[in-house]
């Protein structure tokens, strides 16, 4: 080992002595901050989600906001460890494990924000019970987990070359014995030889790969949680694209804040250079300017085209009220002084890089607000329609709630560097070797590489199938229905009254006839009503009255769906003359067409219960991909760790 | 030739016999004189007066309905709504009757009155919303569990027992029908001692969305809903699309397809594609006041003062 490397090991490792006085402050006071959040959420258990501000319009707030703005930042692993592996950057080393380490924490925020923004938390296992893979929710559960599975693999492949390095300083620093355990056991047997340095290659090679379109994927679907719904503001064909680079975006910037915090905390000054500070200010600079695009292309198309709601939501976006001032803090702290302080690099210096950063963090957090509440507020039907106006503003307990989020990765984030160095230590070394030799890097691409998965691209229509109501037509027949009527007794006395009803054709118009009679005589000038049953009611055809062959008609509802042997029920009464009237009588007549009686097969479509094959397909095969990548990657470690046995 | 010529004509060369086969439905054995329609649970029948009474079939309790059932429907049933703005008054008794036989809390109405006005220069009008009951529903689209389902019959109905709160389906409809438990309910004994079913949605369970249910349980008895059923305009119909009728308050029953086409009814944002179970007819030649017109009812004063954002 070289003399430099021996410097590079020991700085580091330093990182990892025991906290001072305002190590431990720190740590206190998340822990403060997470147990108030801790205590808000069982209080929030208790008393339901009333206790925040979301109501029946805002249905969502806050902690949708949270989870957003964390799955985004999870994404500056994968610029940092993965595009920039990819592309060989070998700057990229000193922060690559900084960046990994954000990746997973804040998948494990954003995901737990999920949970605690749900009424019923204790019914969880539903999602796995009765999923329903329409859903963009069921997307997102599927590729958050496949990302934090590979980004867990990822950072944990990549610390390996460290881990006997940290065995054997803790058990020279006297550490517990625990400790010495974990690391041995998580380093597999790592030695520094060109066979383990091949299988570590090759499973880092294709874990930057596959990770990139697992990434893209991961904050697409959480675009179509809201770009999936007819919402103005939301149903936007741009989102998936325009999420993946807000994330990237702020991603970047939160890595750089914890550059600056770790830099300044753990005194790595000498290796946490200016110039990556520079590399990543210029990639932030790119990253805002794509941004403000992306932004320029959904507002001005929104505005040109004038649609009702559209416009409703764009006043409300740069109005005077609460809306409009976020939003114009978005614009400058997200967008235009981030751009102004990293556009000249004359100008460039770490405190204005850092500035910018935190900006586009809080920027960036009220962007995802402005995305969520806005459109909750201008929804199709205006609530002002019906004297309510929609109105949020963060609880007491989503603000105590949210800050616990934040603290709680702070604190995760602390707790890692505590167990692991922040730096990479072999990375480090290498690129001070490769500084050194100035030679170029052994090629670190694997062997095979894998297909990247198009993980980014989900079919976004299907057709939907409606119920089949298919009314089937059954051959007219002529027929014609006779009954007698009982007397009515109030009547008293009454001769039998014989009513016969049949359907018949006349000058093209069909016609319902009743011929009524009394023992076999037609009566004449009786009045006589028609109806016909219905599921609510009684429907009325008309009345007639009758001539003097005994016959009144009317004309024939044609077309009227019969019941399933295409009978209809008329009703038919003599209402006068009064000792004729009586009850009224009922009479099926065939040749209507037949009513859909069968239950229609539940189709495969989006609302139903069965999920049409195009979505099962696609989900399949990407998760068949990605999975099947991250299955090479463990075996590469069984080969590495087998090198072990057999050595 | 007069129609009556041709009929005579026609009876006479048949003999006063009907032209081809007599189905005879004798009725004189009948203890209950009167017609019968085709559900199993309930009789309809029209006395000598021409009165529409409902008999039900069977006295004793019913068997509760199994999960499957409810979650099918009735079969061979479409039901469908007709709202006719131009007999709508903004009365909001369908909104009050609702929320009573559904024990709606104050904070929300499952079947919303809105004051529309589209435009500075056309008129004004109520517009009751309950929930469409979309043939293309974007709320079931979404939801991840299959909480909120829809029947064969058209109905959309949510099952609280199985929601998981994500709101998801909140987000998704367009109409912004639907609503949420937000803190414990506190239900009513009475709401208590009925039992849930998704078909009436209480007793409420916390941190669960709901919305109108078409009172699935009273039309699978036959029975109009509780909004169409108190409109003293008969401006709500209600029935089985495939029977081609609807029924308002006033006990008439119409063909459905000649409403809609002798009033040029419509549904509310078609280009949205949801295919709402829901038509409205428009407001001309009103029978009443329209919003904001010396004389118009106040929309619903009593709930309106508890409303919630």
């Amino acid at each position: 080992m070289s003399a430099a490397a021996k410097v590079i090991e020991r700085d580091l490792l330093a990182t990892l002595d025991p906290l001072g006085r305002s190590g431990r402050i720190w740590i206190g006071s998340l822990l403060a901050v997470c147990g108030m959040a801790f205590a808000a959420y069982v209080y929030q258990l208790v008393y339901g989600l009333s206790v925040t501000d979301m109501r029946n319009y805002v249905s969502w707030g806050t902690y949708m906001t949270n989870f957003v703005f964390f799955i985004g930042i999870s994404h500056a692993g994968t610029l940092i460890s993965a595009i920039l592996r990819v592309t060989d950057a070998g700057w990229r080393r000193p922060i690559t494990r900084m960046a990994e380490a954000i990746t997973v924490i804040a998948l494990l925020v954003g995901a737990s924000m999920v949970c605690i923004d749900m009424g019923r938390p204790d019914r969880i296992l539903n999602v796995v019970l009765f999923g329903r893979f329409q859903s963009p929710i069921l997307w997102d559960l599927v590729s958050v987990t496949t990302y934090l599975t590979g980004s867990l693999l990822y950072l944990y492949v990549a610390m390996i070359p460290d881990m006997p390095i940290l065995a054997h300083a803790a058990r020279a620093g006297g550490r517990s014995p625990a400790l010495v355990g974990l690391y041995e056991i998580l380093g597999l047997g790592y030695r520094e030889s060109p066979e383990h340095r091949r299988l570590l290659g090759r499973a880092l090679g294709a874990m930057s790969v596959i990770i990139i379109p697992v990434a893209i994927s991961v904050h697409t679907v959480v675009s179509w949680v809201f770009g999936m719904t007819l919402r103005p503001g939301w149903h936007s064909t741009i989102f998936g694209p325009y999420f993946v680079i807000g994330a990237i975006f702020s991603g970047t910037a939160a890595i750089i804040t914890a550059m600056v915090i770790f830099r300044k905390a753990y005194h790595l000054e000498r290796y946490l250079l200016p110039k990556h500070f520079h590399k990543l200010a210029k990639i932030l600079l790119a990253l805002s300017l794509l941004y403000g695009y992306f932004t320029l292309s959904e507002y001005l198309t929104t505005w040109y085209g004038g649609a009702e709601t559209d416009a409703r939501l764009l006043d409300l976006l740069a109005g005077n009220g609460p809306t409009g001032a976020t939003f114009w803090i978005w614009a400058a702290f997200g967008l235009f002084i981030p751009i102004g302080l990293l556009l000249f690099p004359s100008k460039r210096s770490l405190r204005s890089i850092m500035t910018a950063s935190v900006l586009i963090n809080i920027g960036m957090w009220a962007k995802r607000y402005l995305i969520i509440v806005p459109t909750m507020q201008t929804p199709f039907i205006p609530a002002q329609a019906a004297g309510i106006s929609p109105h949020y503003f963060p609880s007491v307990i989503e603000m105590t709630i949210t800050a616990g989020a934040f603290a709680g990765f702070m604190l995760l984030y602390t707790l890692f560097s505590r167990i692991f160095p922040i730096l990479s230590i072999w990375e480090t070394v290498e690129d001070a070797e490769e500084a050194a030799a100035r030679l170029p890097a052994p090629a670190r691409t694997p062997d095979v590489l894998p297909t990247p998965a198009r993980a980014g691209r989900v079919p976004t229509a299907f057709a939907t199938l409606l119920l089949i109501v298919g009314v089937a037509t059954v051959t007219p027949r002529p027929a014609g229905a006779q009954a007698r009527v009982p007397a009515s007794p109030a009547v008293g006395p009454a001769p039998p009254v014989q009513i016969a009803l049949k359907r018949t054709t006349e000058d093209k118009q069909e016609m319902l006839v009743a011929i009524v009679t009394v023992n076999g005589r037609p009566v004449k000038d009786a009045v006589v009503g028609f109806s016909v049953a219905r599921t609510f009611g009684i429907m009325a055809l008309g009345e007639d009255q009758t001539l003097d062959d005994g016959t009144a008609a009317v004309r024939y509802p044609s077309g009227l769906p019969g019941d399933a042997n295409g009978e209809l029920a008329f009703s038919v009464v003599v209402k006068s003359p009064s000792a004729l009237a009586g009850a009224p009588v009922e009479l099926k007549l065939g040749g209507a067409p037949a009513k859909h009686t069968e239950v229609a097969e539940v189709p495969r479509a989006l609302w139903s219960s069965r999920v049409p094959l195009p979505v099962v397909g696609t989900i399949g095969f990407l998760l068949l991909c990605v999975w099947a990548t991250y299955g090479f990657v463990v075996t590469q470690l069984v080969a590495l760790y087998r090198l072990k046995q057999e050595g | 030739m007069e129609r009556r010529d041709f009929l005579r004509a026609g009876l006479v060369t048949a003999g006063g016999v009907a032209a081809g086969t007599v189905a005879v439905t004798e009725l004189a054995g009948r203890t209950n004189p009167g017609i019968a329609t085709g559900t199993e649970e309930a009789t309809l029948a029209l006395t000598a007066d021409g009165e529409l009474v409902v008999t039900p079939a069977r006295t004793g309790p019913k068997a509760p309905l199994t999960s499957a059932e409810v979650r099918r429907g009735v079969p061979g049933k479409k039901w469908v709504m007709v709202i006719d703005l131009a007999s709508c008054d903004g009365c909001g008794n369908c909104t009050n009757e609702c929320a009573k036989a559904h024990f709606v809390p104050g904070d929300r109405e499952w079947l919303r009155l809105f004051k529309m006005k589209d435009s500075a220069s056309t008129a004004p009008y109520w517009f009751p919303r309950p929930c469409f009951h979309c043939d293309n529903p974007p709320c079931t689209r979404v939801c991840p569990v299959g909480a909120t389902f829809k029947r064969a019959d058209g109905i959309v109905l949510i099952d609280n027992e199985r929601c998981i709160g994500c709101r998801f389906c909140m987000a998704a409809c367009p109409y912004s029908a639907r609503s949420f438990n937000w803190s414990h309910p506190g239900n009513s004994p009475a709401a208590n001692a009925k039992g849930y079913s998704p078909e009436w949605g209480y007793p409420r369970k916390v941190g669960t969305a709901e919305k109108c249910d078409f009172c699935a349980d009273m039309a699978r008895d036959g029975k109009l809903p509780h909004c169409v059923g108190t409109c003293s305009m008969g401006a709500m119909w209600f029935g089985d699309a495939n029977e081609d009728a609807v029924t308002n308050s006033k006990g008439d029953t119409v063909r459905l397809s000649q409403l809609l086409r002798d009033r040029a009814g419509f549904r509310y944002m078609e280009e949205l594609g949801t295919k709402p179970s829901v038509y409205y007819l428009p407001p001309d030649n009103r029978r009443s006041a329209a919003p904001g017109e010396p004389g118009a009812n106040r929309s619903n004063p009593l709930r309106r003062v508890d409303l919630q954002r």
